[in-house]
């Protein structure tokens, strides 16, 4: 399996059938350090991964064949689970622990409540205080 | 899986048993940038429907004969898509 981090999407209409229905995201290769790795793979997301995920690429036929339950699909490429913390035992030098980023949970709150946009409210109060200021310049 | 670009056709008429009527392109991998990597490797195209000129992505390996109607041939890279927009966190590349 590869670690790899999920830097976007492909969208694709006409394809093999077997590729209906599921979400293909683009997923830079890394080091277990997090820093870039060697290239980026399209892969099939099954676990519901979001852009900027830490995640786990399995990249051999057989086994995503089992994962999809497709026995005779040309899949190579899935998504298998999303990192929460990479650990590296300390070796000569320091200690590594690479924090996937973001948090899980962090985006999980992010997509059950969206809320209001800031920039809006931010201009009204803007707004506000240049109103005031106006009528205070007037008085 | 990866970006790759139709840049051409080959036409072979004597062909392994299972291949007839299978369209075989010429395609250039792309990296994410969609910039050119590595040399260009002649694709079996499984969704019959690419042409020169357009971002499709392939699969590689074994995984690539599976895509063919007759499963057991020798097809070592196979068009399974045609893109139709790569979104990327950076933007559109």
């Amino acid at each position: 399996m590869k670690l790899a981090r999920v830097v976007g999407t492909v969208i694709s209409t006409i394809n093999v059938p077997v590729y209906d229905g599921r979400t293909l995201l683009l997923c830079d290769l890394i080091a277990p350090d997090g820093s870039p790795g060697d290239g980026y793979l399209i892969a099939v997301d099954t676990v519901g991964a979001g852009a900027g995920e830490t995640v786990l690429l399995i990249d051999e036929g057989n086994s995503a064949r089992q994962i999809l339950g497709a026995t005779d699909a040309p899949v190579r490429t899935l998504i298998v689970g999303i990192v929460d913390v990479v650990e590296v035992s300390p070796g000569e030098g320091q200690e590594s622990r690479a924090e996937a980023a973001p948090a899980r949970p962090t985006r999980s709150r992010a997509r059950a409540k969206p809320g209001p946009k800031p920039a809006p409210k931010a201009a009204s109060t803007a707004e506000a205080s240049t109103r005031r200021a106006r009528s205070r310049r007037s008085a | 899986m990866q970006l790759a670009q139709v840049v051409g056709t080959v036409v072979a008429s004597v062909k392994s048993p299972g291949l007839e009527g299978v369209a075989l392109l010429i395609v250039q991998p792309l990296d994410r940038g969609l910039a050119p990597v590595g040399g260009a490797v002649v694709a079996a195209d499984a969704v019959q429907m690419a042409g020169p000129g357009e971002l499709v992505y392939i699969v590689a390996a074994r995984e690539a004969s599976l895509a063919m109607p007759e499963p057991f041939v020798p097809v070592d890279h196979a068009i399974v898509g045609i893109v139709d927009a790569v979104t990327t966190s950076e933007g559109s590349p």
